[in-house]
């Protein structure tokens, strides 16, 4: 067996992938985080580019949504981890599946460079006369990457696998395709 | 079935993929700013500022990202109304969100921009935290009913 096999023959991962309810649950619950911690990623780039919430310091967005921003990444990540290892031999082969991962690892580096001198350097930008550019540039950075993650997320379920003739295909008339992976 | 033949949207198989993404960013944006206020109502963040001001610096917010998902939603409907309108998921999640919009520009826009905490704007914060949810989860399921 090959390691994608192997994971996914764990009993629990076959359990998840053959219930008709676990897996839109799991599935709606990495959604929901999308939504209610994203959105609050979304906020505070768009606090550093100085678009949204002017008036409110930027520390104070930066620490208040801090510890819930990770509560959500870790929920996000579970549940992404869950839905990928139940299927792994198909997100194994899935190119947009390793374009998604990528982007999470530039989410990652994006947080080693800007985390000194941006999210844990809040005061001083705050004192600044005008929003540092390093400020700006990692909002904009932010809001790029992870433009990049939701996009590639989203084609995973519309890559058939190899096999299939030619580019990805999308089954337009019938959008059922989200649980393509799992019928 | 005519419908969704002669729709452009199906003339390209890249369209129903890019209105979902903008769709999800879209419920990103609302769902997410209104959590913010949720989370404020329950004290679990920007404790500093009042829950007034956080409502005030949001409201656009969440106006764009309305805009966005109410644009993006009925054209994904427009791809194939028949499968859509006799899908139970999708008929929940539109009551559901019928009764969100009311209920955020009503009651809980009174209680984020009246200044009384209490238990009654901890109630609002979660019943909106729970509608918002459940419409997500309507439009997952709708794939799966």
């Amino acid at each position: 067996m090959s390691i994608s096999e192997t994971i996914q023959s764990v009993g629990f991962l076959t359990d998840i992938r053959e219930s008709a309810l676990v897996y839109p649950i799991i599935m709606s619950t990495h959604l929901a985080c999308i939504a209610v911690f994203g959105g609050m990623i979304l906020m505070t780039d768009l606090r550093l580019l100085g678009i949204a919430m002017k008036d409110r310091p930027v520390t104070e967005v930066v620490n208040q949504f801090r510890i819930w921003k990770r509560v959500g990444f870790c929920i996000m990540v579970t549940m992404g981890a869950l839905l990928a290892s139940s299927e792994a031999v198909k997100y194994s082969t899935n190119p947009f599946f390793w374009a998604k991962m990528s982007f999470l690892v530039l989410v990652a580096m994006h947080a080693i460079i800007f985390r000194p001198r941006v999210y844990n350097n809040t005061a001083e930008i705050d004192r600044a006369p005008t929003l540092p550019g390093i400020a700006k540039l990692a909002g904009a950075l932010s809001l790029t990457i992870w433009l990049g993650v939701l996009s590639m997320g989203r084609l995973i379920g519309y890559y058939e696998g190899p096999g299939s003739p030619g580019k990805p295909q999308a089954t337009i008339t019938r959008p059922v395709n989200i649980g393509q992976l799992t019928r | 079935m005519f419908l969704a033949e002669a729709n452009p949207l199906n003339a390209s198989e890249l369209i129903f993929p890019t209105l979902e993404v903008i769709h999800i960013a879209g419920f990103a944006v609302l769902v997410g700013t209104i959590a913010i206020v949720d989370f404020r109502l329950l004290g679990l963040g920007l404790r500093r500022q009042k829950a007034a001001e956080v409502a005030r610096d949001l409201g656009p917010w969440t106006l764009i990202g309305l805009t966005m998902v109410l644009l993006s939603g009925p054209l994904m409907f427009s791809s194939d109304p028949d499968m859509y309108y006799l899908n139970r998921s999708f008929q929940v999640k539109m009551v559901l969100l019928l009764v969100a919009i009311v209920f955020h520009y009503t009651v809980h826009r009174k209680v984020a921009l009246s200044e009384a905490a209490g238990f009654g704007s901890k109630a609002v914060a979660w019943i909106s935290l729970a509608l918002w949810v459940s419409i997500i989860f309507g439009g997952i399921f709708i794939a799966f009913v």
